[in-house]
């Protein structure tokens, strides 16, 4: 009984400062004071934001398997070391996590504008005669997204591929199996649904980013976040309210059909064998 | 297969490269003496660092962080450390609900809290208000406190509890002897996590705070007008900051760790 009672603080928080919060949003969105849409068809029917909105899904799933395909490896290549060896590996993989996102954003900004240290370089070197456009471009904002959320999706496969039972590989060869016939046919499936998990986190939060767009991407690569920013700082809670209604209901979605479809796609791998 | 395993090495290490080298670039150009940004620096001294620890503008939105960090971060590990143990050690469908509940906040975007937090404080007049803004870092950092003290809490044999209940210890002692010496270094790192999430937030920071400004917001304010060195500065001294305060906790634990398996 008293064990119960030590919830009570914990759900007070998290009411008053997420769950009341969270609802605020969607009576601001909904309601002026009436029940109305309007500002949901607003959203619909100009295409400035639903532009901003298909960039964000893209821009974050971009992100997500380009996170896939480069941390998918590194944890492989991890996990196939010597235990002892692991945890050093795996923090140099952490240690850039601890720097501000916003110092990181400030580094790429140092690097790729245009008296930034690679145009310097280039035109130093002679191969260019003027200094190529890289701050404030789409591919500006992929590399910092990138920086920022490749250690995560690492550390999610790593974990997973370390409950993977090393033996089972080596009895795939022992059978008879190539290397890339044990890989493909144990370690693969049995560390798809970590990838997923993690592919699906580096998804949702990107979906949320705002300072890597608004400092070096271009004024098409707006995300939803910031257009949030910018209707409140113009007093349209109502419209703000919308637009998150918009990428919450977008985040959760994605994050249910996902989850759904890798359940349904580890299952038919398991009853296949 | 022989060139799989020359080519995973390389990969690794310019991946890494590739991690690091936000902290490569930003850290030459904090030690820069130039008046203006120039890489390689032509000129190396603490220019930059003297320019950070003399303006008062950079060290009150310094010295609010800290503070509203380690308030966040208190009181998320605190209110996380007591959810964890009412959760219990079985899952049942009540807990399962409530853990999805508290892990909530670390899913949905920042700016969606920040937006609802703004409007709510707003309405119950509590905006610009530092402790506003402590109680609502505390509840994006208290999902991961209640992932990471939970799973240690659950590697943790409740027989000691028990025993010390069976031995007359009443509920809130026998928890303090039995159980919270092995689980403090987990709730130390929690809360060491829990004030980054804090130190580093800068949405919610920038909705609710109209009069005085957090680190991250000085820096935002500041990185959308002008390029300046200052925060290569600030930044250099909170990566050395970070990476004592974790590295002394990944002690702590390995020690724990140590103490366990003797």
């Amino acid at each position: 009984m008293s064990k119960r009672l030590t919830l009570l603080p914990g759900i007070a928080l998290i009411l008053i400062l997420f769950l009341i919060p969270v609802g605020i949003v969607f009576q601001q969105g909904l309601f002026d004071p009436a029940f109305t849409i309007e500002h949901f068809t607003r959203f619909a029917t100009r295409g400035a934001y639903m532009r901003i909105f298909w960039n964000t899904l893209q821009v974050s799933a971009v992100v997500a398997l380009a996170c896939l395909l480069i941390g998918y490896p590194i944890a492989y290549f991890i996990v196939r070391q010597p235990t002892a060896r692991r945890p050093f590996l795996m923090f140099l993989v952490l240690v850039p996590m601890w720097m501000s996102i916003l110092a990181r954003t400030y580094a790429w900004m140092v690097v790729l504008g245009k008296e930034g240290i690679i145009n310097q370089t280039l035109i130093a070197l002679g191969i260019i005669d003027t200094p190529i456009q890289m701050l404030f471009t789409t591919g500006a904002v992929y590399v910092g997204m990138v920086q920022i959320m490749l250690p995560i999706l690492i550390v999610t496969c790593f974990s997973s591929m370390t409950e993977i039972d090393q033996s089972l590989l080596r009895a795939a060869r022992i059978m008879g199996a190539s290397p890339r016939k044990a890989f493909r046919e144990v370690f693969l499936p049995l560390s798809a649904e970590g990838a997923i998990t993690g592919t699906l986190i580096v998804f949702i939060l990107s979906m949320g980013f705002f300072i890597v767009p608004a400092l070096i991407g271009g004024r098409k690569d707006t995300m939803m976040a910031n257009v949030i920013s910018g209707q409140v700082s113009q007093t349209n809670w109502g419209f703000a309210a919308a637009l998150a209604i918009v990428l919450l209901a977008a985040t959760l979605l994605i994050l249910t059909l996902v989850r759904g479809a890798s359940a349904k796609l580890v299952h038919h791998h398991e009853e296949a064998h | 297969m022989r060139d799989r395993n020359f080519l995973l090495p390389v990969f690794y290490l310019l991946v890494v490269l590739f991690l690091f080298f936000p902290i490569l670039i930003v850290v030459p150009i904090s030690f820069s003496n130039g008046r203006f940004l120039s890489f390689p620096p032509e000129e190396f001294g603490l220019r930059w660092y003297r320019a950070y620890f003399s303006d008062p503008v950079w060290m009150s939105a310094t010295f609010r962080s800290l503070r509203v960090a380690l308030g966040a971060s208190i009181l998320a590990t605190f209110v996380g450390t007591l959810s964890v143990v009412g959760l219990g050690r079985r899952r049942t469908k009540t807990s399962g609900f409530l853990t999805a509940i508290f892990v909530a906040p670390a899913i949905v975007p920042n700016i969606i809290v920040a937006l609802g937090v703004f409007i709510f404080a707003i309405r119950l007049g509590v905006s610009d208000n530092e402790f506003t803004l402590v109680c609502a870092h505390a509840a994006i950092g208290l999902p991961f406190v209640v992932l990471m003290v939970g799973s240690a809490y659950r590697q943790i044999d409740p027989t000691l509890e028990r025993a010390a209940r069976i031995m007359g210890a009443g509920p809130v002692r026998a928890f303090l002897t039995a159980t919270l010496p092995p689980l403090t270094p987990a709730i130390l790192s929690a809360g060491i996590f829990a004030f980054f999430v804090s130190f580093d937030e800068l949405i919610i920071s920038l909705f609710l705070m109209s009069s005085a400004e957090t680190l991250p917001m000085r820096t935002w304010n500041d990185l959308r007008f002008e390029i300046n060195p200052t925060i290569a500065a600030v930044s250099v001294f909170f990566v050395l900051v970070t990476t004592v305060a974790m590295s002394s906790t990944e002690l702590l634990r390995r020690r724990a760790e140590k103490k366990n398996a003797a």
